[in-house]
């Protein structure tokens, strides 16, 4: 029987695999960021579907909030470093970068 | 019905976060992202996760979004633009017009009267504006989707 649980967990799966796959083809660095902007919502919606059933689960729904902050934490840090690489090597390239650097 | 909602907004959650993988343009990478995140704090609100919901539009469609657009300006990345301005002249007034009722409706305490009363829990819309976690969340929404709107309609194009 399709329940919430497994449309939730299957999104969540194929967001994951998305992300992953964008992260290893992208050519961007911001387009890097935003794919592991993906992977953290999948991991997200995995985490809170793993609590749906009978009411509220407490705990799925705090593993949720830590990993939103750390999610949004550790996406600002790296466009933060993209400003600056872009500043320093004016491309976003990844290929470029490690030629300019060479 | 439950089921058809978890579908439904899934569908949607896929089909933006696709869009945004995918898109040639920078600009509608962003806003793709924004409703992404924007649809997965429904699904946290509907779901009775009403805090993880609000959280994560406040943190990913919030401030990210502002983050990755004003990156995105900085680095020169984008052109933005959204290819029809009247179009854009549009959906800026409704979204405008949509915030100030909300602001109205918020802050004037009509969203209490009706919480109880048998006749207003019809409708989904109703539900929507009677409720005030919801008007709140609205709120948030609209004032983000009015931003991006705004500034894509007021940026030129590279």
């Amino acid at each position: 029987m399709l329940t919430d649980q497994t449309i939730f967990l299957t999104t969540s799966t194929l967001l994951i695999f998305l992300g992953l796959f964008a992260i290893f083809y992208s050519r961007n660095l911001l387009k890097t960021i935003i794919s592991f902007q993906i992977v953290v919502f999948g991991a997200n919606l995995a985490l809170f579907s793993s609590g749906l059933g009978e009411g509220p689960n407490l705990m799925a729904n705090t593993l949720v909030l830590f990993s939103i902050v750390v999610g949004g934490s550790v996406e600002a840090v790296g466009l933060a470093l993209i400003v600056l690489v872009h500043k320093q090597y004016g491309t976003l390239d990844p290929w470029e970068i490690r030629r300019l650097r060479h | 019905m439950a089921n058809e909602v978890a579908l439904l907004l899934s569908a949607a959650l896929l089909l933006t976060v696709i869009a945004a993988l995918f898109s040639k343009s920078m600009s509608v990478t962003v806003i793709m992202l924004f409703y992404a995140s924007l649809i997965l704090g429904i699904i946290f609100t509907i779901f009775q996760g009403v805090l993880v919901g609000l959280l994560h539009i406040v943190t990913f469609a919030g401030a990210i979004s502002v983050l990755l657009l004003t990156v995105v300006l900085m680095t020169g990345e984008s052109n933005l633009n959204i290819g029809n301005r009247p179009l854009g002249a549009v959906l800026g007034t409704v979204t405008i017009l949509v915030v100030s009722a909300s602001s109205y409706s918020l802050f004037s305490g009509l969203s209490n009267r009706a919480v109880s009363s048998s006749e207003s829990t019809i409708g989904l819309l109703t539900f929507v504006w009677t409720y005030r976690p919801w008007d709140l969340l609205i709120l948030i929404v609209v004032f983000a989707a009015a931003m991006i709107t705004i500034v894509n309609l007021f940026s030129e194009k590279e």
